[in-house]
């Protein structure tokens, strides 16, 4: 037996998820949602070829994201000098590069279906640039949430990109995911089963405080 | 405010304006067939929309003193009370809680108002659009077919506010309904609009009950209009 169920090392393991993941999901929602808000208020030429290539990233595959951030952080790559493969932090650049996409993608896609009246609206009302933005951000706030939750979930069960720039490497960047893996490879399958279910577990409790959360008032529609 | 040679183009559309003045404090019309461009010269006049050509001087008015209350308002997604004071929370003022009653409970809404506003029915959304628009007294207000699905009650009740108010605090309104009998009780002078041009304009009782052009003379078969306006001031 690796550890026993539940020891120091597992807590230890899953408060290193449970940090990398919010670590992430704050990074990209920082980047992701102003991002995603700008990208359809913006007019410019391109801009449908920047939504498509924004698509694609969102379902980019883990393990090459994972590769090319190990390349560039690999020794003697371009950043190589700042030392930090394997390391947390290297792990974090991973997650927030598949995240941001996704974030990006649901917010300018709820943008993209009410922000148009909701900005007209504020312009009938008086509001000035701070006070519309603010108003969008309120008026989408189930979206962005919504988005902030998917990325929370994706940066939590993701494992390809993290084994390649984490490395795996006990008490540093073993998540458990990637000791999920490991487990697997050592024909550990019964602590493999019990930590996926932990894992589970966490993400089904995440999902049900954010449906508690979430903004439940439904407009009416006389059609239905 | 004065408007002249504004155009706006689309695919299948062309608006030109060749002239059209608005004196302040004035209760315009303005009616015409369905896609005439009524909707979108209020919006040019508005300013929610940029024309490709032509000058629209404001007279010093700016976005905080214009208001455009539509058909299908936008409803924030808060309760009733929060949705009417938007106005005024954006400006910084504190609002009359015995002013907010009282312009709720005449439009029959102070039940409702903790609700979730777009859950309303769609008469009581143009009520609460209306009345939002209202409260900070605008210095030009457009309303687009926003008395369409007002009950007769309810629709009496926002003339009289209207006109009331021009007595205390006059505004300039320029009013689109497909309902003539609004126009005609509230509008002293009217513009006729058809493929996208002014084609009519002149007084109430000219347009309404003397049509020349052709087209309004059209439009207007089918309008059941009373033979005198009641006159809310009477
Ligand atoms: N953003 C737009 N893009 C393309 N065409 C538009 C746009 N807005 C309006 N149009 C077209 O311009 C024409 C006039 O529209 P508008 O809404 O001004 O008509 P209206 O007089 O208000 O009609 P209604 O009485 O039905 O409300 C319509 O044919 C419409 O399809
Ligand atoms: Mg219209």
């Amino acid at each position: 037996m690796m550890f026993e169920i539940l020891d120091a090392e597992v807590l230890g393991i899953i408060t290193l998820t449970l940090r990398m993941t919010l670590f992430s999901t704050a990074i990209s929602s920082l980047i992701g949602i102003p991002l995603g808000l700008w990208l359809d208020s913006a007019r410019f030429a391109g801009k449908k070829l920047v939504v498509i290539i924004n698509r694609t990233l969102m379902a980019s595959p883990p393990v090459v994201v994972g590769l090319v951030v190990y390349l560039l952080l690999m020794r003697n790559g371009p950043f190589g000098f700042m030392g930090l493969l394997f390391t947390f932090e290297a792990m974090v650049i991973a997650q927030v590069l598949l995240l941001t996409p996704i974030i990006c993608g649901i917010v300018h896609t709820a943008s993209a279906r009410s922000a148009e009246g909701i900005r007209l609206f504020a312009r009938t009302m008086g509001a000035n640039k701070t006070q519309t933005q603010l108003l969008l951000i309120k008026e989408l706030g189930n979206d962005i949430f919504f988005a902030v939750v998917t990325g929370f979930g994706r940066a939590m069960s993701e494992v390809g990109a993290i084994m390649i720039v984490g490395g795996n490497i006990r008490h540093q960047t073993r998540t458990m995911t990637t000791t999920i893996s490991l487990l697997r490879g050592m024909g550990e399958i019964h602590q493999a089963i019990f930590l996926g279910a932990v894992l589970m577990l966490i993400a089904f409790s995440v999902q049900m405080t954010a449906d508690f959360f979430r903004k439940r008032e439904r407009a009416s529609d006389e059609n239905f | 405010m004065k408007i002249s040679k504004l155009t706006k183009n689309f695919e299948r559309f062309s608006l030109f304006v060749d002239e059209m003045e608005l004196v302040p404090g004035k209760i315009y019309g303005i009616i015409g067939p369905n896609g005439c461009g009524k909707t979108t010269a209020m919006k040019l006049i508005a300013g929610l929309i940029k024309p490709d050509s032509g000058q629209i001087d404001r007279c010093g008015l700016t976005e905080r003193d214009i208001t455009m209350a539509f058909r299908k308002p936008y409803l924030i997604r808060d309760t009733v009370v929060r949705n009417l004071t938007y106005p005024l929370t954006i400006r910084g003022i504190q609002p009359d809680e015995r002013q907010i009653k009282e312009s709720l409970s005449l439009a029959g809404l102070w039940d409702y108002r903790d609700s979730f506003a777009p859950g309303l029915s769609s008469g009581e959304q143009q009520k609460l659009s209306l009345l939002r628009a209202m409260i900070f007294s605008p210095k030009l207000m457009l309303i687009d077919e926003a008395f369409s699905n007002l009950d007769m009650e309810s629709a009496g009740l926002f003339e009289r506010m209207i006109l009331e108010r021009q007595q205390t605090n006059p505004a300039t309104y320029l009013i689109c309904a497909h309902q003539l009998s609004h126009i005609q009780r509230l509008c002293a002078y009217i513009f006729f609009m058809h493929k996208g041009k002014i084609e009519a304009r002149g007084q109430a009782e000219d347009i309404l009950y003397a049509p020349q052009n052709p087209h309004l003379k059209n439009y207007l078969k089918y309008a059941s209009l009373r033979e005198e306006a009641p006159g809310w001031n009477s």
